[in-house]
């Protein structure tokens, strides 16, 4: 069993803090995806996992083992490295076959086991090429192969996709997910691309300022974010923040912001009177065709990417543009004073500290 | 626009182009027809004496001698600040405190002259009271007098010694740059693959050193075949040639005996060595290139 | 769980490595400084002291008279005049022409350039042997020999390959946008060259002062065979010279080594970053 177990990590460099207390229990299996901004302490995280950073409060345990103080190497774990990190003196075949080298496994056993994982990878024909001649995808799948061989308890990923460009990440990101599929291992990937740990993880856990903001799956997260930050990290393009009073005179409690108002029915959700953040995807928002409009905005910007557009909104209530989707047929142009109004069920509200009401 | 870029090439170019072809290139260029000759550096009269000289060089024990001491000056005077210079840098970069002072102490010999490195290094040998035997008197509890620099079996071993102490400091500078340049994460997969230390130095280290091993091994080649001021300062080639190289030959064929011609002759060989190894290092760079970008 | 007692718990053991490599390496300091010390040592003990067999021993007393002696010998007051007289200019000069070179070499290549470029660096790996002669036929046609023009003027031009080379691949690090942002607003080639890249290269020219200012201070061999009278001579071979008029005066002989390693000494010692700099940047794409 492949499970992974953080307990109250702590980590400072000198007397800066960059990671207070990570409590985490991964499953065997698992794939979990470490997002955040950069200087989030992701990277530091899965860098003390992988044993090549120390910790310096709490505990980590592979397994059953506690693997706080134990060498990088006798963890049972593998990475890849965002650079690669492949030996440019090194065929494909020897960057592959090194670990075993150093263990000094018989050559033909050697020989044997790299083939195997370059038949797997498919990259038999670049076996005997050196890293230079390689593109980035194959650099990456060497990479790969150098710690599939290992046959690691836990997989260690650090933005293995970022030095790639955009169309080979994406072909890249579905063979990690297959490989996950066929693998029967543990698998933590660190990036900070949010749509990267959508589309690969079981568990997302999102990061920020050296603690966890938020775990749970990738639609967990975008239908029921914690807090503020996770609202506007996940999801592209980011959730509109709206700026509102609670007016709870009438009974049930009401959202006011500009000209507009909307009914907050939602028996579990306990309203101060008071300011409160709106969230509202793009998506939900309407052009009210039929209905009462809530609001009226007038189109700043129109970006058509093809399968949708994207409508940039001047409102009179909030000072960033409000962002929406349509329809790719939508004859909208800039100038244009649309009536909207908002999908009421899927509005998220959250309080004046960020955490969601 | 063009053309005035060629007029400001020339404008440019002249100066350099001009002091360079006449104090190099035309001076080696006329090595080759002097070493037909037999000038001897005074008169105007000297007559073209064809292969003469080349062929002087076959019968002339002390070319052969000098030949066979500059091979061994050679070797010694590579290897040995080649692989000091890597010890020291592999020691310093291993994050002690006081890198840089340690840096500077083996580093500083380089900035000082042939000649105070000689005059140094003659008191060391200093038979009465230098400190070679005073220290192995020391140790041994006797007060040799061993005149190091005077006994043709040491005499080019000790001035090797000299120039180890002198140029091993470069060595260790050009290494250190290297082991910098090592990107840190090939070094943490040695980590996680277990590589025990020598294994690291081994497979991954010293392999990807090889760019400033060649560096280094072009330069103690290239600084070794010009190592003649301190063979001049220390031995002047003696005691009975036995420290004589290629240059000091030269040198003395030429300015001693006034033997213009000959000396032109033992030049060109030196020429053709030094392109040989210039070649050899171009290919290596090239190579080396290849592999590490 | 029997794995997690045997592997070495990271960071929390005592470590000896660092210290034994400490130690080493104080030894072998010590060892390196030992020679340099031995001079040191001579130029502040009375020649009777040495004989003594005193030399390697810490001094009781500093004696300066050493010191007194060299520096009030007119000979000395000359060997340091003509070595200043060589070096300065041939520093500058040949840092001048690198720059010329170099600029042409990276920012306004042409046909063959490149080819140009390699013959020139090639000169800083042939042995000065080799174009000894014609070179001493050549000043002594045109009556130079016993002064110190021929060793200012080889300087300017052996000097040439390292600085070509160093001007060069720094003016290649300059951005070409700015060179046709000043070619734009009208400036000629001489501007753009003097206004806008040396400017930029103070570090470089910085290196190769501090480079050629220490070769050409120390170097021995073209005052040896252009210089003749003793009033001609550089400081190294004025320490040769001495030497038989001070043969057993070695606490003289060690005073006039220091004096005569001070510049470069105290150059090194300021510049030691660029110094170092220089010595890898030249190896490095030589």
């Amino acid at each position: 069993m492949a499970r992974l177990v953080l307990d109250n990590i702590t980590k400072s460099f000198g007397t800066v803090q960059v990671i207070n207390g990570i409590d985490l229990a991964i499953a065997h299996r698992e794939f979990v995806v470490f997002v955040g901004p950069s200087g989030c302490g992701k990277s530091t995280m899965l860098r003390m996992i992988a044993g090549l950073e120390s910790v310096s409060g709490g505990r980590i345990v592979i397994g059953d083992r506690d693997v706080t103080h134990v060498a990088p190497s006798k963890r049972e774990i593998a990475m890849v490295f965002q650079s690669y990190a492949l030996f440019p003196h090194l065929t494909v075949a020897e960057n592959i076959g090194f670990g075993l080298r150093l263990a000094n496994t018989p050559k033909a056993e050697i020989d044997r086991q790299v083939g195997e994982v370059a038949r797997t990878l498919q990259i038999e024909q670049l076996l005997e090429r050196k890293p230079r001649h390689l593109s980035g995808g194959q650099r990456q799948r060497v990479a790969i192969g150098r710690s599939i061989i290992r046959n690691p308890k836990v997989f260690l990923f650090d933005e293995p996709l970022s030095n790639l460009d955009a169309s080979l990440r994406v072909q890249m990101r579905l063979e990690i997910a297959r490989l996950h599929q066929r693998l029967d291992a543990t698998m933590v990937y660190v990036t900070h691309d949010q749509t990267e740990a959508m589309s690969l993880a079981d568990r997302i856990v999102v990061f920020n300022a050296g603690r966890i903001e938020q775990v749970g799956t990738p639609i967990e997260l975008y239908e029921k974010p914690a807090n503020t930050f996770v609202a506007g990290f996940i999801g592209a393009p980011s959730m509109n923040f709206i700026e509102a009073r609670i007016d709870s005179s009438g009974g049930a409690p009401i959202a006011r912001f500009g000209p507009a108002s909307i009914p907050l029915a939602d028996a579990e959700r306990r309203f101060q009177p008071g300011g409160v953040t709106l969230g509202v995807r793009p998506e939900h928002i309407l052009i009210a065709e039929g209905r009462t409009p809530d609001f009226t905005a007038t189109v700043e910007i129109v970006e058509k990417l093809g399968a949708e557009s994207l409508v940039y909104l001047q409102t009179g209530f909030s000072p960033d543009p409000v962002t929406m989707r349509v329809s790719p047929e939508h004859p909208v142009k800039p100038g244009d004073s649309l009536p909207l109004c908002l999908d009421q069920n899927r509005v998220h509200c959250f309080a004046s500290d960020g955490a969601a009401i | 626009m063009e053309r005035e870029t060629g007029v400001w090439r020339l404008v440019f170019l002249a100066l350099p182009l001009g002091v360079f072809t006449v104090l190099v290139i035309w001076p080696l260029a006329s090595s080759f027809y002097y070493s037909f000759t037999n000038w001897n550096g005074f008169s105007d009269n000297f007559e073209f004496v064809g292969f003469s000289n080349f062929n002087k060089l076959w019968t002339d024990k002390l070319f052969f001698n000098a030949a066979v001491n500059t091979a061994i000056w050679m070797v010694a005077a590579v290897l040995i600040p080649t692989l000091l210079g890597l010890g020291l840098a592999l020691l310093i970069d291993s994050r002690i405190p006081g890198g840089p002072v340690f840096k500077s102490i083996f580093y500083f010999p380089i900035c000082l002259s042939a000649v105070v490195v000689g005059q140094i290094w003659i008191w060391i040998y200093q038979p009465d009271w230098g400190l070679l035997n005073v220290a192995i008197g020391a140790v041994t509890g006797s007060s040799p007098d061993f005149a190091w620099l005077a006994k043709p079996d040491t005499a080019l071993g000790s001035v090797i010694a000299a120039w180890a102490w002198q140029h091993t400091g470069l060595a260790m500078v050009i290494y250190l740059a290297g082991l910098t340049s090592i990107p840190e994460d090939l070094l943490e997969v040695c980590e996680i693959e277990g590589a025990s230390t020598w294994q690291r130095l081994r497979v991954v280290i010293i392999p990807l050193l090889t760019p400033a091993t060649v560096v280094v091994v072009a330069l103690n080649v290239i600084n070794s075949l010009k190592g003649f001021e301190i063979l001049y300062i220390m031995t002047g080639g003696g005691p009975f040639n036995s420290s004589d190289t290629l240059a000091m030959h030269m040198y003395n064929e030429s300015f001693k005996k006034y033997l213009m011609g000959y000396g032109s002759a033992i030049s060109v060989v030196l020429f053709i060595v030094a392109l040989t190894i210039i070649g050899i290092y171009f290919r290596e760079l090239k190579k080396v290139d290849e592999i590490y970008g | 769980m029997a794995n997690a007692h045997s592997a070495a718990p990271a960071g929390r053991e005592f470590n000896p490595w660092p210290a034994v490599i400490f130690i080493v390496l104080v030894c072998l300091a010590v060892l390196f400084l030992a020679p340099t010390a031995g001079v040191l040592l001579s130029s502040v003990k009375t020649t009777r002291e040495i004989a003594l067999g005193d030399l390697w021993s810490f001094p009781t007393r500093l004696y300066l008279g050493n010191f007194i002696e060299v520096l009030n010998k007119p000979a000395v007051h000359q060997y340091l005049i003509n070595t200043l007289m060589v070096t300065v200019p041939a520093t500058a000069a040949s840092i001048a022409l690198g720059v010329l070179a170099g600029y042409v070499f990276a920012k306004l290549p042409f046909r063959g350039s490149e080819a140009l470029f390699l013959v020139i660096v090639a000169g800083m790996f042939f042995p000065p042997q080799v174009i000894l002669i014609p070179l001493y036929r050549l000043f002594n046609a045109v009556g130079l020999i016993d002064t110190l023009y021929p060793v200012i003027l080889i300087h300017i031009a052996m000097g040439m390959p390292i600085c070509t080379l160093l001007m060069r691949n720094f003016f290649a690090t300059v951005p070409n946008a700015l060179r046709e942002a000043a070619i734009l607003e009208g400036a000629s080639e001489w501007q753009v060259l003097t206004r806008v890249a040396l400017p930029l290269s103070l570090p470089a020219l910085a290196v190769l002062a501090t480079l050629q200012f220490t070769w050409i201070w120390n170097d021995f061999l073209w005052p040896l065979i252009f210089t003749q009278s003793d009033e001609k001579r550089t400081i190294m071979l004025g320490i040769v010279n001495l030497k038989g008029q001070y043969s057993v005066a070695w606490g003289i002989q060690g005073a006039l080594s220091l004096v005569a390693s001070l510049p470069t000494l105290i150059v090194f010692l300021f510049f030691q970053r660029y110094f170092i700099k220089g010595m890898t940047m030249g190896a490095v794409k030589g």
